[in-house]
């Protein structure tokens, strides 16, 4: 009887003596970060970034490079997959990290949100100045006259084609297509079909890869979206041109031929690419393409040329072309905005950029590049990413905070077009009046928020 | 004898032990489940682009839906998976069950084959499924080949994206065969006895026995299948969303609050809409309880 109260009050007593023994034990002996292990008295910086494989090692050389050359800031590099989206609650939540790598078109809706650093004062102390920049890119790095971010690897986007199927198909390789009508004609001459008339190669695909379905506008002569005015032009009539000329690829290859001849296509960064296989014998794509080639068919003879354009709109002095970059921010609340950006002017150096563009395939962002540079590149196409970059006529994702809905939306409605569920004519101004209210909610939106200033 | 204010103090004493005890998981639920929901019913009130602060605007998200033509199409791809998928994975979850009642030699080894899949991570099931359903070389259309069909693009044809992804739901059936078995297994013997001297036939046992009396397990799976089809995300944003953009038959209704809340910015719009989603959850659910007065038995009630 005397003894059950006893076993009670001791378990109780060894119960919470246990958990704070435990608790004590954890805060004295506990695991240390890293933070607390490698930082040795320097100020560590935090440095989230999308790329892996062969990108991400690249980066990785440069910021090892850096947190060697000196030892006041030591940098950590984090891989960080659905990086918007995590920067976006890490921003929100008042703990982002001191460094991003984000996309391009992340640049307005963060800016115009107050949710990064502005350049402009803190970056010429440190030796980075816009006009260092190719005349293509700066436009990435500002919005609405304000600088906001630099860039750590910029691509342009171009035609490449396969120099071995031109000449099966009794092609010039070294005359690529430069308008529309050349295309067209290029890809019937390529296009392939087995005894049982399933296709077996094409010269042209538009939804391979498929990442950007509203640029055909622009070869046209036209464009999706005005900035000055805020205004969305899908129902332009380029952009009905260009969907019509789209059309006519499904149309006479056969939608149902067109559907299972897409499944046969492994994924991008796969040895069963078409653009690889040969399936697809020209396609659009940024110059990184060159190591998708350089890690699974290092014999493919591709070329690579401007993106062709409608008639009378050739200007081999002036491509038109898509300029799409990653950029690097430092966000609003970074603990130690300075040192970020010695960080940043460390990766903006020449040799640097270089090095990274090397890696990635990639043209430098920079106005200036090496002989060295140029010469050693593994893509034997990087001038014409260079003559876009320079290029008045080039343009960049349309820089509207609503951006993301927009292309979705967008996305959408090609689908159906490609499939020709419906006729552009139609289609498009329902999607213009669709998009423009997506503009016209945001607009209000800031309006609500900031006033006549925003 | 203890005195009435003694007994008072000790149930005071024994009050302040159990709060004490379940403090942990009064605090947890406090912090991380009701007060992030007051939260978010605060916030579908609001323009809230969350690296903004939140600003009210009444019930404009609420209005905005009725206007906007991809919640519309993303609700009416939900309902119409909810009501293939349930009934669906209901039948063939008490057929499969019933079988595995009978004489079934390794009856066992069945029951485990069909639940195992249910333990595959759902990316993994969603990859899978993409080459089974692959247009080209998937499985599935090798096999309908074979036999002189010419299979669908399953997973591209807007027409196939829904059927392709009732089938899958099939997958995770074997959860509920789990407990269908269970209740079944514990239907009294003397019930069939009783039905067999009436010269009741199999499938009669099977209807006026069985199904009553397993009743109260259909509708609880029922009631979670509708929670699971409602809130349905992982698989089709792994199989539909592609480079070139979202297939528009396979959008879904959790995909596009996921969309509006960390892709386009929108936390208000995406809160309301999840709050609409609870409340169809609720109301669901509630309509279900209502028909099980009618349609469900319990034993002893």
């Amino acid at each position: 009887m005397s003894t059950q109260p006893a076993i009670r009050d001791l378990t109780r007593r060894a119960a919470l003596g246990t958990l704070a023994a435990g608790g004590l034990g954890f805060a004295l002996f506990g695991p240390r970060t890293e933070r607390q292990a490698s930082a040795r008295g320097r100020i560590v910086l935090d440095y989230w970034e999308k790329w892996t494989r062969h990108e991400g090692e690249a980066m990785q050389a440069v910021v090892n490079a850096f947190n060697a050359s000196q030892d006041r800031i030591f940098v950590r590099y984090f891989v960080t997959a659905d990086i918007g989206q995590k920067s976006l609650v890490a921003i929100a939540g008042g703990d982002p990290p001191d460094l991003i790598g984000l996309y391009a078109f992340n640049v307005p809706p963060y800016a115009e949100s107050g949710a990064l650093t502005p350049l402009d004062d803190i970056a010429p102390p440190h030796g980075v100045t816009i006009d260092r920049y190719a005349l293509g890119v700066r436009q990435v790095m500002q919005h609405k006259g304000q600088w906001w971010a630099t860039v750590n690897t910029a691509g342009s986007v171009a035609l490449y084609y396969n120099r071995a199927l031109f000449r099966e198909a009794g092609l010039d390789p070294d005359r690529p297509p430069r308008t529309i009508a050349e295309l067209d004609e290029y890809h019937n001459r390529l296009v392939r079909k087995s005894a049982s008339g399933r296709l077996e190669r094409v010269g042209f695909f538009h939804p391979e890869p498929g990442w950007w379905s509203w640029l055909w506008a622009y070869h046209f002569g036209g464009r999706i979206y005005d900035p000055a005015a805020d205004r969305s032009l899908v129902a332009s009539a380029e952009n009905i041109r260009a969907m019509e000329w789209m059309q006519s690829y499904s149309r006479s290859l056969g939608v149902d031929e067109c559907k299972a001849f897409r499944e046969s296509f492994g994924n991008y960064f796969t040895p069963e690419n078409p653009f690889l296989t040969g399936k697809v014998a020209m396609i659009v794509q940024g110059p990184w393409v060159a190591n998708l080639v350089g890690a699974f068919k290092p014999d493919l003879d591709y070329g690579v040329a401007p993106f062709p354009v409608a008639e009378g709109l050739y200007d081999p002095a002036a491509p038109i072309g898509l300029i799409d970059t990653d950029v690097l921010v430092i966000p609003k609340g970074a603990r130690h905005p300075e040192a970020s950006m010695e960080f940043v002017a460390w990766t903006q150096r020449q040799d640097m950029t270089e090095l990274l563009a090397t890696k990635h395939c990639k043209p430098s962002p920079l106005a200036q590049a090496s002989p060295e540079f140029i010469v050693n590149h593994p893509n034997r196409g990087i001038s014409v990413h260079y003559d876009i970059f320079r290029s008045p006529r080039a343009f960049i994702p349309p820089p509207t905070r609503v951006w993301q809905q927009f292309k979705d939306e967008f996305d959408t409605v090609v689908q159906r077009l490609w499939r020709l569920e419906v006729e552009p004519a139609k289609a498009l101004p329902a999607l213009e009046t669709r998009t423009q209210g997506l503009l016209d909610r945001a607009r209000d939106e800031r309006l609500r928020r900031h006033g006549a200033a925003s | 004898m203890t005195s009435p204010r003694s007994n008072r103090r000790r149930r005071f004493r024994e009050t302040l032990i159990g709060l004490a005890w379940t403090s942990p998981w009064l605090v947890g639920s406090a912090l991380f489940v009701f007060l992030p929901m007051a939260m978010s019913l605060y916030y579908s009130f609001t323009d809230f682009p969350l690296i903004e602060p939140p600003i009210w605007t009444g019930t404009s998200n609420y209005a905005r839906m009725g206007d906007d033509p991809t919640f519309l199409r993303v609700v009416h791809n939900t309902a119409i998976y909810a009501a293939f998928s349930i009934p669906l994975c209901t039948i063939l979850g008490v057929s499969l069950a019933a079988l595995l009642q009978g004489r079934v030699r390794f009856a066992r080894f069945f029951r485990a084959c069909i639940f195992i899949p249910t333990l595959v991570p759902l990316v993994a099931v969603a990859m899978v499924w993409m080459w089974l359903f692959n247009g080209e070389f998937g499985f599935i259309n090798q096999a309908l080949s074979r036999i002189g069909i010419k299979g669908p693009a399953w997973i591209v044809d807007a027409s196939w994206v829904m059927p392709s992804m009732i089938i899958m739901s099939l997958w995770s059936v074997g959860q509920s065969v789990v407990i269908y078995t269970a209740a079944m297994q514990d239907v009294p013997r003397h019930l069939y006895e009783a039905a067999r001297l009436d010269g009741m036939t199999a499938f009669q046992r099977f209807r006026h026995v069985t199904v009553p009396m397993i009743s109260p397990a259909i509708l609880f799976n029922v009631i979670v299948m509708t929670i699971n089809a409602v809130q349905v995300f992982a698989v089709p944003y792994v199989m539909f969303r592609r480079p070139d953009g979202q297939n528009p038959a396979g959008h879904f209704y959790t995909m596009y609050l996921y969309e509006n809340a960390f892709v386009y910015g929108q936390m208000g719009y995406a809160c309301a809409m999840a709050w609409l989603q609870l409340l169809i959850i609720l109301a669901l659910t509630g309509a279900m309880f209502l028909a099980s007065r009618k349609l469900v038995y319990y034993r002893g009630a």
